[in-house]
Parts: C-alpha cells; sequence; structure tokens
C-alpha cells in the first residue's frame, strides 16, 4: 500500500534537493563542455602527441564506472602526501568539489568524442572559404568551425545533459545530499522505499523533461539554417 | 581603368597584379604542375582553360596558398611569398602574417559556393571585414549592402545560403569576396555546379567586374565568357601553359591545335 500523505510529505523534503543535483550537474557540463572542446580539438588537430593524450584521457574516463572515478578521487586522492599539502587541498577535501571533479572529468570524455564528430562533420568548403579569407586557424575555429560543430552536436549532447542529471545520484554515496542522498536517508529513517524513491524518480524526471524541453529551443534558436521555410529577420522589413 | 584589357596602345602597361613563375606540385608520385608561369596586369581578365586534371584548380589555389607549391614564386600586388622547406621537404609559408595579408588581398569564389551555412548572406558578407580586416562593423554593413545590390540580392541579405538557389548563393560568395576590397578575384569554375538555367546570373555579375576593370583570374568551362569577357586566355595541358593569348588568337584559327581538339571536345 501506497501512502500518498507522506509521499507529499517526501517530495517536499526531496525538494531541498534539487538545487544541489543541478548545480552539480549544471557545473560539471560547463567546465566539462570546455574541457572537451580542449579534447575534441585535440583529437582533430593532426598533431600526433596532442591526439595520442586525448585519446587516452577517453579511454580511461570513458571505460571505467563513474563511480570508480568518484571513489578514487574523494578516498584516494587524500592518502597522497603531495595533495594534501598543494594549493588544492582545500577544495579536494570537500566531498562537494570531489564529486564536480569527477563528473566533470567523466563527461568531458564523453563530450570530447560528440564534439569530435560534430567538428568532422564540418563542410571541408566551408572552412577552405574561411582560410582564403584570411582567417588564423584559431579565428577559423572560433567563428566558423566550433559553431558549425556545436550545432551539429547538440541533440547528442542533450543526451549527455540527461545522463549528467542522472548521474550525479551517485554523489550521495559520498555523503552529498543531493535528491538520492536525502532519499536514501528518508527510507533508512522510515523504510518506505516506495514512496520515496517513487518520488525522488518523478523528480529527475520531471527535471530531465524540463531540459529536454530547453535543449530543443535551443536547438531551434540555433539553428535557423536548417528550418525548411526562410526565416526572415523582423527588423528591415524586406520581408519576401 | 575605363576597360577590361590592360594593354592600351602606345600607354604605358598597368603594373602587374599577379606573377606566377615556374610552379611545381606534386601529390606523391603525380606531378600536377610541372613549371607554370603565368602573368596578369592590373584590369586584365584571364581567363584559364584546360581539360579536367590539367591543373587549372592546383594553380588557382596555389595562389592563395590554398595548396602550397613545391617550387616557384607567387607575387601579388608586388610582394612575394616567403617559401621555405620544412625539416620533413615540405615546402610551407615562412611568415603566417604574409599569408593573412595575401589572403586579404586575393578574394576567391569557389565552384561549391562554400558559403558559411549557419550565417546569413549579410553576415557572410560583413564576417571577414569585421574579423580579419579589422574594419568598423557600421561601414563593412554599408559596404556589403550596396556589393549586395550590386549582385542583385539585397532583397536576400537576411536569408540563410541553405534557403537561396544556386545562382544567388554564388552571387553572394561573388559579394563576399569582393567585400576585402580584394586586388586580384579568383574564379574556381564559379558556374560549374549551377543549373544551366542559373548560369547566365552568375557570369553577368562577373561581367559586369570586368568592366568595372577588377583583375580577375577564371577557371572556366565557359567559351563564351573566355572569348567574349577575357583579356586574354591561356590553356593548360597537363600542367603547363600549352598555350596564351587574346581570345582573337585562341579562338581564331591560329590557335593550338590542341586547344582546337578541346574546345570541339
Amino acid at each position: 500500500m501506497i501512502d500518498l500523505a507522506f509521499m507529499s510529505e517526501a517530495w517536499g523534503k526531496l525538494l531541498a534537493g534539487v538545487p544541489l543535483t543541478l548545480q552539480l550537474a549544471l557545473l560539471a557540463t560547463a567546465l566539462g563542455g570546455a574541457l572537451a572542446v580542449a579534447l575534441a580539438a585535440m583529437r582533430v588537430s593532426g598533431i600526433a602527441a596532442l591526439d595520442a593524450a586525448a585519446r587516452f584521457y577517453v579511454f580511461a574516463f570513458r571505460g571505467s564506472p563513474l563511480l570508480v572515478q568518484i571513489f578514487l578521487i574523494y578516498y584516494g586522492l587524500g592518502q597522497f602526501r603531495a595533495v594534501r599539502l598543494s594549493f588544492l587541498w582545500p577544495f579536494l577535501r570537500e566531498p562537494y568539489w570531489c564529486a564536480v571533479l569527477a563528473l566533470t572529468l567523466n563527461t568531458a570524455a564523453y563530450a570530447s568524442e560528440i564534439i569530435r564528430g560534430g567538428l568532422l562533420s564540418v563542410p571541408r568548403g566551408e572552412i577552405e572559404a574561411a582560410r582564403a579569407c584570411g582567417m588564423s586557424r584559431s579565428l577559423a575555429f572560433r567563428r566558423i568551425i566550433l559553431p558549425l560543430a556545436l550545432r551539429q552536436a547538440l541533440p547528442a549532447y542533450g543526451n549527455e545533459l540527461i545522463l549528467m542529471v542522472k548521474a550525479t545520484s551517485l554523489a550521495s554515496i559520498i555523503t552529498l545530499m543531493e535528491i538520492t542522498g536525502i532519499a536514501a536517508k528518508l527510507v533508512s529513517d522510515t523504510y518506505r522505499v516506495i514512496e520515496v524513491f517513487v518520488a525522488a524518480g518523478a523528480l529527475y524526471l520531471a527535471i530531465n523533461f524540463a531540459l529536454t524541453r530547453i535543449v530543443m529551443a535551443v536547438e531551434y534558436w540555433l539553428t535557423p539554417h536548417l528550418r525548411p521555410v526562410p526565416v526572415i529577420a523582423l527588423d528591415t522589413g524586406d520581408a519576401g | 581603368m575605363s576597360g577590361a584589357a590592360g594593354e592600351d596602345a602606345g600607354g604605358v602597361p598597368p603594373p602587374i597584379a599577379l606573377r606566377l613563375e615556374d610552379l611545381h606540385k606534386s601529390y606523391g608520385p603525380l606531378e600536377v604542375l610541372k613549371g607554370i608561369s603565368l602573368t596578369a596586369r592590373e584590369g586584365e581578365v584571364v581567363s584559364v582553360l584546360g581539360a579536367s586534371g590539367s591543373g587549372k584548380s592546383t594553380m588557382l589555389r596555389c595562389i592563395n596558398l590554398l595548396e602550397v607549391p613545391d617550387s616557384g614564386t607567387i607575387t601579388v600586388a608586388g610582394e612575394t611569398v616567403r617559401l621555405a622547406r620544412n625539416r620533413r621537404g615540405e615546402t610551407r609559408p615562412v611568415e603566417p602574417a604574409q599569408v593573412v595579408r595575401l589572403r586579404s588581398r586575393v578574394g576567391m569564389v569557389f565552384q561549391s559556393f562554400n558559403l558559411w551555412s549557419h550565417k546569413t548572406v549579410l553576415e557572410n558578407v560583413i564576417e571577414a571585414p569585421i574579423h580579419v580586416q579589422k574594419r568598423p562593423r557600421a561601414d563593412c554593413t554599408a559596404e556589403a549592402e550596396a556589393l549586395l545590390a550590386k549582385v542583385g540580392i539585397a532583397e536576400k541579405r537576411n536569408h540563410y545560403p541553405a534557403h537561396l538557389s544556386g545562382g544567388q548563393q554564388q552571387r553572394a560568395a561573388i559579394a563576399r569576396a569582393l567585400a576585402m576590397r580584394p586586388a586580384l578575384l579568383l574564379f574556381d569554375e564559379p558556374t560549374s555546379a549551377l543549373d544551366p538555367e542559373l548560369v547566365g546570373e552568375v557570369l553577368r555579375v562577373m561581367r559586369a567586374l570586368a568592366d568595372e576593370g577588377r583583375t580577375m583570374l577564371v577557371v572556366t568551362h565557359e567559351m563564351g565568357f573566355a572569348r567574349e569577357v577575357s583579356s586574354r586566355v591561356v590553356f593548360l595541358h597537363q600542367g603547363v601553359v600549352e598555350a596564351e593569348g587574346t581570345p582573337d588568337e585562341f579562338f581564331g584559327t591560329r590557335g593550338s591545335e590542341r586547344f582546337r581538339r578541346f574546345v570541339a571536345g
């Protein structure tokens, strides 16, 4: 039997974990996204050493479980004296920053492959036109190649965002009280597994539903050139 | 300068806009350019003809260093590109800044237009003037609007390339090349990717540019254009300049035997 009154009470308590869940997901996605662009650029740089380093990174972080990575960072790094003495220690001894770091490193590996796919999809001719106009490699990358690659990569990146939101639940293992952390505590206090975890699952669903909508809106906004009907800017009044 | 041709009788010949000397280029064992030399004076329109595989496009692409020749010299508007061999024996430009300078003096129009698909026509035209030449946005926009009007697609300025016909895309690409205020315009088979009914609108724009006295190097299969618009015709065959002359010399009876066979198909 499901106790609906208790469930709505649990729901209220779980809501308190939403900000932390969102924070972990967004911070890791933002930092991981930047790292992913760098990794993808290394992969397509044509410089063997950079390519190999990025390949190894992706191999290591995509091929091992996120939970293992979280454990290694949270429990493992502190064993090294050098880490404890370094300026990073104030961060690395906090479970919050360990979770952010693990999620960042993990998503960067997946996202770099998504972005690499986007980079490879940029038509050669458009890159050549940029070079022919006198753009340096970095200018062409910033103005032409990356914008085209990101537009191409966005649908797959949306998928990765959803995976990240769900992956934050693993942070509960290292004491963070995000949605799953609060849920686990509620369950151990009340033994009402179904009510609590159904409510927690529904919260993740709601977050991901909103996220999917946002990604769709961004995709729509960024790709007027892929829509079938010509869209004419309103400010010039030359609708034809 | 008033006319298209740069050889007014009796006057001082106009300065040299482009000089290629002894260009060689190989891809592995395949030697595509076997010592090409060519000069274009300011205001000249030089049509480059030849069968596919004759090296026309490669030669054109060497001029703005989209391909780097193995040897030979390239001089644009009096400035010679400095090339040197690296340790692996590949020829490379010595000074990146010189390459940027060269490319912003040389406008290029591609066979497949190569407009940036995520930018509107206007954004395509103002992109390089703003970000490469660092000119003020307002000036660039005003100039771009004028150029788009000139090529006849002012009303399409806020459209994306995918929403234009091939002919309109190519005219936008011509406007984009002109926006850099180039000293030399390169056309790499500008009408070859177009439906036949759209070829005329692009050729008309090119003819108007020739009439303005623009210096142009045009790789083309359009014999009519080569004959009527160019001041000079260069015929490439297997990586060398097989014949060179005025359109009259070329299309008259004195043309090279190979060229006549080429034209006859």
